[in-house]
């Protein structure tokens, strides 16, 4: 089936990132009970050569992908000039050109001024950005009323071989993630023997300060020191591919509700993290604390909320690991 | 050049059959393949690109619902109609026996 997951390859990179994996996980069902069906009635598997029969007869990845956009617009003036298949790729060109364009322009418009003595009305300055958009529109529109023998000229043979999938194994993302993640387990493991870590040649003043930390605070540090080095071990496992990836999700989705949970309780203690006899230095490191905790808190709603949606929508869906 | 304003008529005539039909067919449960196959015997061909999106507009609209389900060990998503989508195609239909009545009493005066 080397074939049929190149195609859903194909078409995948075209299709809307939140839907992508729902979409092909039907095609894929819908491709391959096709499939089946005629090799009963040939009585035998399919050659690579009606492989891509039924495929070519799916239609062109550009165009299966096209018709899945949910807005369904196109271009139009009195006719049509851009279909709706095509008019996503349109749109996309077109803002890349144009911002490329601008980009460009605000380099250069402030020293194309210096050297001519402010001599560029704002006329000049949008000439190439209506350029832009004319021949860009000019391309589509040619390549829509051609599409029919432009997009129909592909062969499922010459797609792109399948790319390894980031969660099929040790790849340089989950790796960095990896080592990323121990130096911090054990930057923070190594913080309260050695404070120069955290607070670098600062960490010579902290006795004068007379900083101390709040009563409960020891049990906080030890909770996060024990969830970063659950991570770590789950990160571990991600690596070396030995927990497949919906234990893999649900197993991040608790370790970051228990960071949350920590930021949450943290920020009911604020502003009580530290004392000091000196007034002014502990409004500083208690605030300086609450921002980090906020931050900190921030990040683990968005990344838990991430989460949660990705393992509801598989399980609602009964997707099993992405599959192209 | 003469196909064309045809075939672009044809399109147009088709493409709010398809609805008809599909939603029609729906009554009982499908996923896209087994529809695709099910029209098609019935005499409506319909290209795989055009249908299976067409599901999931529908299924948008409200007028279908969509589960995912193992069959045959594999995991495959099954359409029906909708609550809404039974007033729908009530309506549908009557407006279609409305304009093919119409249609009859007019192509009676007609000779192609």
């Amino acid at each position: 089936m080397n074939l049929l997951n190149r195609y859903l390859q194909a078409v995948a990179r075209l299709l809307p990132k939140a839907r992508r994996d729902d979409i092909i996980a039907e095609l894929r069902a819908n491709i391959l009970s096709q499939m089946e069906d005629r090799e009963q009635e040939l009585g035998r598997s399919l050659t690579e050569d009606e492989q891509a029969a039924i495929l070519r007869h799916h239609g062109n990845p550009t165009i299966v992908a096209g018709r899945y956009r949910e807005d369904n617009l196109g271009l139009a003036f009195g006719r049509q000039l851009i279909g709706p298949e095509l008019f996503p790729f349109y749109k996309m060109s077109l803002t890349v050109n144009l911002v490329i364009t601008v980009v460009v322009l605000a380099a250069l418009i402030p020293a194309i001024a210096h050297a001519t003595g402010g001599a560029i009305t704002l006329t000049r300055a949008l000439i190439p950005l209506v350029t832009q958009f004319v021949v860009v529109t000019l391309i589509f529109v040619v390549l829509d009323r051609n599409k029919a023998h432009v997009l129909d000229k592909w062969d499922p043979r010459k797609l792109p071989a399948v790319k390894a999938n980031p969660d099929d194994g040790p790849t340089a993302a989950n790796i960095f993630t990896f080592i990323v993640t121990a130096i911090g387990t054990l930057w923070l493991a190594l913080t309260p023997r050695w404070p120069y870590l955290l607070l670098g040649p600062g960490a010579l003043y902290l006795p004068q300060l007379g900083l101390q930390a709040m009563p409960s605070w020891p049990i906080f540090y030890q909770v996060i020191v024990a969830a970063l080095c659950a991570r770590l071990a789950l990160q571990f496992f991600i690596v070396f591919r030995w927990l497949a990836r919906p234990k893999a999700r649900m197993v991040d989705v608790i370790l970051r509700g228990v960071s949350l949970s920590v930021c949450v309780l943290l920020l009911l203690k604020a502003p009580n993290y530290v004392t000091s006899p000196y007034p002014d230095i502990a409004y500083w490191a208690n605030l300086n604390f609450e921002i980090c905790v906020i931050v900190g808190g921030v990040i683990n709603l968005w990344g838990t909320g991430r989460a949660l949606f990705s393992l509801l929508r598989e399980r609602h869906q009964m997707l099993p690991a992405r599959q192209y | 050049m003469n196909e064309s304003p045809f075939e672009n008529l044809r399109l147009e005539l088709r493409r709010g059959c398809l609805v008809l039909a599909v939603l029609a067919q729906l009554r009982a449960e499908h996923y896209g393949y087994t529809l695709r196959k099910a029209l098609a015997e019935d005499g409506l061909e319909i290209e795989e690109s055009t249908l299976y999106p067409l599901l999931r507009r529908l299924e948008t609209q409200g007028l279908l619902v969509s589960e995912w389900r193992e069959e045959d060990k594999r995991n495959k998503r099954f359409y029906r109609l909708s609550k809404d989508g039974k007033v729908v195609l009530k309506q549908l239909l009557e407006e279609w026996r409305g304009m093919g009545e119409s249609l009859d009493r007019i192509l009676k005066e007609v000779k192609v």
